[in-house]
């Protein structure tokens, strides 16, 4: 079903090879921001993580869906696998807007509600992952986890609601408000458009890579349970 | 469908028959509770000027946490004595057995509320006895419960069991926590409708779309 081992490889030189011409655009194409200087350069790849953050959470809810539909252990490990790259990328896009939070905001963190929210997402799904430790039937932690992934992909964005009821200080640089608006030249935004499609690829590769290591340790445990079944049965047979 | 409600009104009496033999639930949430407010006032110090905004804020503190500690023990009758798959194979729609569970666990947030509500306003004289509150938390309670009785069923079958439900549930249920804080706090301060209006709506849309949730996945929580 997935990609073989060749085209994998190939793929992931093509996403590091991408990679490396957005560090590139980063540090020598973007010009460099007239207020916050060189630190704004942290943005480019903070806005690329946090979009495989949302990313990542999007995949896993369809996944859940689809599952609960079609019942396809595959589509599990594909869910739970995008939980893990998803989560990830929400903890660096978080990290990296500390670094830039310190300089600018002059704190290193603040309750506004993109922070709140991509905190409170992580939040959620890192309970996915203790759920499924919980349970050691393989089908009834495929169903729990996409019920539970499908809840709280419902909820995140009223989260995000209400927080943003509350306040917002947080820069918008797609259609938002006036307040706190960035100003991008046309090389700034080709460098983040480029970072973004470069992790985007990186998140593909990771997804293959990841949902093909988990499908082969559903086989592996599959196998396992039938020879031990085996064996019982010899067993209480002889 | 009058099959149905009847099903569901024996579902709930059921339960409520059960807790009302046993009263193990009740008494350890009541008793949870009432501790929590002793704590609070020696934690927060609570200045009387300060309190009318906060009191909402501490009582779904409270009521939160006691809460889950009821929720945590809704199914597990069913679970040791192994009688859930009768039930399932008893009830017609398995959406009520969801419902009805749902309804007996909001009924005892309700009970919960109306025993800390005054308890709360005779220790901090403050009276939190006003038709506003109480309509907000009983909108909170829904969605709480709505949102706790769904995973409540899928960890009582797990191995950590009464560990995993407050993790599970706390970051679904954080825009009721913000709302409920908000609306209270509102109401308590003399605020304008207008003002919280919102947080009323969110706390409706909320439980509205858990209810709607819940009961479209929850074949998917017994179903083996």
């Amino acid at each position: 079903m997935l990609s073989s081992n060749k085209s994998l490889g190939y793929l992931a030189v093509l996403a590091a090879v991408f990679i490396l011409i957005a560090f590139g655009l980063v540090l020598f194409y973007a010009p460099v921001e007239q207020n916050m200087g060189m630190v704004q350069k942290v943005f480019y790849f903070h806005v690329a993580a946090a979009w495989l953050g949302m990313l990542g959470f999007v995949v896993a809810a369809v996944c859940a869906v689809l599952y609960l539909r079609i019942g396809k252990l595959g589509l599990d490990a594909v869910a739970a696998s995008s939980v893990e790259i998803g989560l990830l990328f929400t903890a660096i896009a978080n990290f990296t807007g500390m670094i830039w939070a310190r300089p600018v905001w002059n704190t290193w963190w603040t309750w506004d509600p993109r922070l709140t929210t991509m905190t409170i997402m992580a939040f959620t799904y890192i309970a996915y992952f203790l759920l499924r430790r919980g349970i050691d039937d393989p089908v009834k932690k495929a169903r729990f986890g996409s019920i539970y992934l499908i809840v709280g992909f419902v909820t995140v964005p009223l989260t995000f609601f209400s927080a943003r009821l509350l306040r917002t200080i947080h820069p918008t640089i797609f259609g938002g408000a006036n307040t706190g608006e960035m100003a991008m030249t046309a090389e700034m935004y080709f460098t983040m458009g480029f970072s973004i499609c470069a992790f985007s690829l990186l998140f593909v590769v990771l997804l293959l890579a990841r949902s093909r290591l988990k499908i082969s340790e559903q086989l592996l445990t599959e196998r396992e349970m039938l020879e031990q079944e085996e064996e019982f049965g010899e067993v209480s047979g002889g | 469908m009058k099959n149905w409600f009847s099903t569901l009104k024996t579902l709930i009496w059921k339960d409520l028959l059960q807790e009302w033999r046993s009263k193990d639930m009740l008494t350890a949430m009541l008793a949870f509770a009432i501790l929590s407010i002793f704590i609070f006032n020696y934690a927060m110090e609570l200045d009387p000027r300060q309190r009318a905004e906060l009191a909402p804020g501490i009582l779904w503190v409270v009521v939160t946490f006691s809460g889950t500690l009821g929720l945590n023990r809704s199914f597990v009758a069913e679970q040791e004595q192994g009688s859930f798959d009768a039930l399932v194979m008893a009830v017609p729609g398995l959406g009520s057995i969801w419902l009805a569970k749902q309804v007996s666990n909001f009924l005892m947030m309700l009970v919960l509320i109306i025993i800390v509500l005054p308890v709360y306003s005779l220790l901090y004289n403050q009276n939190l006895l006003v038709p506003g509150l109480i309509f907000t938390l009983m909108l909170g309670a829904w969605s709480f419960s709505a949102a706790g009785t769904l995973l409540a069923s899928m960890t009582a079958q797990t191995r950590m069991r009464d560990l995993l439900l407050p993790v599970l549930l706390f970051p679904i249920l954080m825009p009721v926590n913000m709302a409920v804080v908000k609306a209270g706090a509102g109401i308590m301060t003399g605020a304008a409708l207008a003002t919280y209006q919102v947080w009323l709506s969110l706390l409706l849309v909320y439980g509205i779309i858990m209810t709607t949730i819940s009961l479209m996945v929850f074949d998917y929580v017994i179903l083996e």
